[in-house]
């Protein structure tokens, strides 16, 4: 779909006088890709730049003054550790709820599928703001699970608001949508066909599972996982209306010391480390882009 | 082969209901339904509650005595307006710069031009809010914190990855001998454009166009982080409400003013991005 | 009114070349169909005459006027596309009157032509429907009013029928080529099927591997094949390897003679030369007899264990393992890809068809 030589039968333009053309295409696409390199290319460098060399009397000079302070520092570390435990937990959790769902999706014919499917997406239009709202009002001390339960004569829930369930809930019930989404079109991949022949053979839904469909599936799964994790690791309105204070995730982490700490190049050393944490996936989802546009051409 | 008489047949012939109810998608429905609509449900009670007090299962009294409060209040407006202000100007700047590249990325060839298009794809590579303290970082410096202009590039940046790959794809979508039986019937590139290409991509450009501003609408980190303390939109307010504001209501009333919109971009973008297409643009 | 050279031309794509040198003379009025396998470039020579491709080598002339360099907006062409690519956007009559509004003509002018050229392909009161509305028949007729309304003094057609059944295919063949008479367009006309070409075309180009292999009428296509490859590429053909030997073949069934140096050659025949006969001691056996209901075609296996298909009227009775006679009434002689000689031969049996 979005591989560029897909059009007709990839030759380059019919009537192109190329040189022309060139200068054309490379002047309709200057302005997005300045503001790419602006502001997303140039700050990933700048940033490094900025923690690895710190300012002195005589100019500027190489220090790790403040990834020594970061990595010293116990609640900085509890942070992080928090974060990534988080983000594995959602993570498990939005493959186990989303992976049955994609399923169902791909392979329902009735028109039930379609309500899943309006239902599934849905979040994907419910800013994080009025969903941390909605889950204070619903899972929050005295919320609306508390007045049913109360009403039933049962005891309270332990209320996950202001624990690091409460951002947990929040991130899953936010990703369902875009995850679901991708690991349908990942399922796309296995043909009717493939799975009928397979029926055809004798394989019972188990087996269909784990022979036909997942091996077909695996890359889609990583790449489904690998912006998961990219997402939830640097999140921040969710675990910084409904998470715990302390420790505190690393995306309000980052905010409290750039804007209540005022401690800019420490806040940047933060997002430098987060960057080399989510290095690894956002090396393989590069990867796998890359890789896809490749076999599709 | 003789015709055979159905009349003398059909007392025999055994009939099947082929349609068996989909008891897992009623489930999944069910399953959905409460998790997704629940809390949406609580909080929309919650707009219409004048007095609700523990434990209650329903309202004391209901009554629209908060949405005159809330919209009462100066806050609330001066916060809507410039979320609206915001969102039109980074959606507009956002079409006109982003939609004749993606023509560009979909019909022309200009050296580079798998290699920057994959960039656009893997801007998504890096942590968002990470990024986002990279670049308030830079905006300090240059006195971009706290102002108007300074949210609208961030929040422009937003945009970008979505509003290039989908056009592009609803460009390379356009079957290629349309536009060359409009060269054929005597149009130039440029009529060509506007004739054929962008009125047979539109469907899916509008999407995307609403897909952005209301994500641009909804957008609450870089509002936050680079426009604290001065510039605060609907969703900074209504965060300043979730901590600061005893009375729940005004958050509840909020909440449900700013579904509309959701509901709106649900209506007209469903079809873009419950189609596979969508999902590949994140690299499946 | 119209001729249309094409001088020389070549063509590469990414350094291969997928047309080598070609020249061709399209008369005026004339209807030529560039035939040729997948690959063999006829697409690539329409869409050069239409200006969609531009040639590497060679140049394109238009009442010998040089059009090599002009955009396709500006040629005197007007194309068919293989997807009818109508605008969906626009209704049928939207579509029809594009080319028209670009020229500036008179809204009531336009009205006019376009109910002309609509009534011109059979779709008179059509103009207010949908493109999405119509069958794919009539799609492909739209596109064919859309072409031309401009009056094009080339008319050039790229499959245009390739995705329609067989009997909606059969029928358009037909009324386009009275359409094509009755206007006296000179026309190009790209096809894989060789039976589309047989039946529409004045003149046949065969295309191969970026080549022309051969021109000719239908007739002489057919009946006088100057190459193997359209041999066997027009109609079917059996094609039987012996040598020739001091002016005859050695072949044990068709002892075929030809002034031709000795060497090895391939007998062409085709199923519809042969006679069959009830015979003993051939060592040819029918093998299997397919009943077409206009005629029967019989498959013989040949003692050094070929096969050969043989045409029969519908009449004749034969079963398989039955041992048979073969005459060949017309044979060609090829080898490698050149024709050597042709050979007609008195039949000694008639033939009761």
């Amino acid at each position: 779909m979005t591989d560029l030589s897909s059009s007709g039968t990839g030759r380059a333009g019919g009537t192109a006088h190329s040189n022309g053309r060139g200068l054309t295409g490379l002047l309709l696409v200057s302005a997005p890709v300045a503001l790419l390199g602006w502001l997303i290319i140039y700050p990933i460098f700048n940033a490094i730049a900025r923690t690895l060399f710190a300012p002195t009397q005589t100019g500027t000079a190489f220090s790790l003054d403040t990834y020594g302070r970061f990595f010293s520092d116990g609640y900085a570390l509890a942070n992080l550790w928090l974060t990534l435990w988080v983000t594995a937990v959602c993570a498990a959790l939005l493959l186990a709820i989303c992976l049955p769902l994609a399923l169902y999706l791909r392979f329902a014919k009735s028109r039930v599928a379609g309500v899943v499917q309006g239902l599934a997406l849905f979040p994907m239009f419910v800013p994080s703001v009025i969903l941390a709202y909605a889950l204070i009002r619903t899972i929050g001390p005295n919320g609306g699970v508390d007045l049913v339960l109360n009403a039933l004569g049962l005891p309270k829930i332990n209320s996950p608001y202001l624990t690091p369930w409460g951002p947990i809930i929040g991130l899953v019930w936010d990703n369902i949508p875009l995850t679901t989404l991708m690991l349908v079109a990942g399922l796309g991949a296995v043909s009717d066909n493939a799975v009928e022949a397979a029926r055809d053979a004798g394989a019972r839904p188990i087996a269909l599972l784990r022979h036909i469909i997942l091996p077909q599936i695996g890359n889609a799964m990583l790449v489904v996982l690998s912006f998961t994790v990219l997402s939830i690791f640097s999140a921040f309105t969710l675990p910084y209306v409904l998470g715990p204070a302390s420790p505190e995730m690393m995306g309000p982490f980052m905010q409290r010391t750039f804007s209540q700490v005022m401690d800019p190049r420490m806040a940047v050393t933060q997002a430098v480390i987060t960057f080399a944490i989510c290095a690894v996936f956002g090396a393989f989802y590069v990867r796998s882009i890359a890789k896809n546009r490749e076999a599709r051409r | 082969m003789t015709a055979i008489d159905p009349s003398t047949l059909s007392a025999e012939v055994p009939v099947h209901r082929t349609k068996r109810p989909d008891w897992l998608g009623l489930a999944l429905a069910l399953a959905l339904g409460i998790v997704v609509v629940i809390p949406l449900l609580v909080v929309a009670i919650w707009a219409f509650a004048e007095v609700w007090r523990y434990p209650s299962l329903l309202p004391q009294e209901f009554g629209f005595r908060f949405w005159q409060a809330t919209l009462a209040r100066p806050d609330v407006w001066a916060a809507m307006s410039l979320s609206l202000r915001l969102s039109v100007t980074v959606t507009l700047l956002s079409a006109l710069i982003c939609l004749p590249a993606a023509y560009a990325f979909a019909r022309m060839d200009f050296p580079g031009r798998n290699l920057l298009f994959l960039s656009f794809l893997a801007s998504h590579a890096f942590p968002k809010f990470g990024l986002l303290v990279a670049i308030a970082g830079i905006f300090l410096n240059l006195g971009l914190i706290s102002t108007f202009w300074g949210v609208v590039l961030i929040q422009l940046v937003g945009t970008l990855m979505m509003m290039i790959w989908i056009p592009v794809a609803a460009f390379q979508n356009v079957d290629r001998a349309m536009e060359e039986a409009a060269r054929d019937a005597g149009a130039g590139p440029i009529r060509v454009f506007w004739s054929v290409s962008l009125p047979q991509a539109a469907p899916t450009i509008f999407a995307a166009v609403l897909l952005s501003f209301v994500g641009t609408f909804y957008e609450t980190e870089g509002a936050w982080l680079i426009g604290a303390p001065e510039i605060r939109t609907m969703p900074v307010l209504m965060i300043t409400y979730i901590n600061n504001q005893i009375v729940v209501q005004y958050g509840a009333v909020l909440s449900v003013l700013l579904w509309v919109p959701s509901f709106i971009a649900l209506m007209f973008t469903r079809r873009l991005v419950g189609s596979g297409s969508f999902a590949k643009g994140f690299g499946v | 009114m119209a001729q249309l050279t094409l001088k020389n031309l070549g063509k590469s794509f990414d350094a291969t070349d997928v047309i080598r040198d070609l020249s061709l003379d399209v008369a005026d009025g004339e209807l030529v169909c560039l035939l040729g396998p997948s690959g063999s470039g006829k697409s690539t020579v329409l869409r050069m005459v239409g200006g969609f491709e531009t040639p590497n080598r060679g140049a394109i002339l238009i009442d010998g006027e040089d059009v090599t360099r002009v955009p396709p907006e500006k040629r005197p062409t007007g194309m068919v596309f293989q997807s009818h690519a109508l605008w969906s956007h626009m209704s049928v009559a939207g579509n029809v009157a594009f080319g028209l509004k670009l020229r500036g003509l008179p809204k009531t002018q336009i009205r006019e032509k376009v109910g002309e050229a609509l009534a011109l392909v059979g779709l008179e009161g059509y103009g207010e429907r949908r493109v999405w509305q119509l069958s794919g028949g009539q799609q492909q007729r739209v596109a064919i009013a859309r072409a031309l309304v401009l009056e094009p003094k080339i008319l050039l057609l790229d499959e245009p029928f390739a995705s329609l059944d067989q009997h909606l295919r059969e029928r358009l063949r037909e009324e386009l080529r009275d359409i094509q008479r009755r206007l006296g367009i000179t026309t190009l006309f790209v096809t894989h099927g060789q039976d589309e070409a047989l039946a529409l075309a004045d003149r046949i180009v065969v295309l191969r591997g970026g080549e022309i292999e051969q021109v000719a009428s239908p007739d002489r296509m057919y009946r006088a094949p100057q190459t193997r490859f359209v041999a066997g590429f027009i109609g079917s053909m059996n094609f039987l390897p012996c040598d020739m030997r001091g002016g005859v073949s050695d072949h044990p069934l068709f002892a075929v003679r030809a002034t031709v140096p000795d060497g090895p050659v391939e007998l062409a025949i085709r199923p519809e030369a042969l006679t069959l006969l009830p015979a003993r001691g051939t060592g040819a056996r029918v093998h299997r007899v397919t009943d077409y209901g206009t005629h029967l075609l019989v498959d013989v296996d040949l003692p050094d264990g070929g096969r050969l298909k043989a045409m029969c009227p519908p009449s004749a009775r034969y079963e398989p393992g039955q041992e048979v006679a073969l005459e060949a009434g017309h044979v060609a002689l090829f080898r490698g890809d050149a024709k050597l000689a042709e050979v007609t031969v008195e039949r000694r049996v008639a033939v009761h068809v």
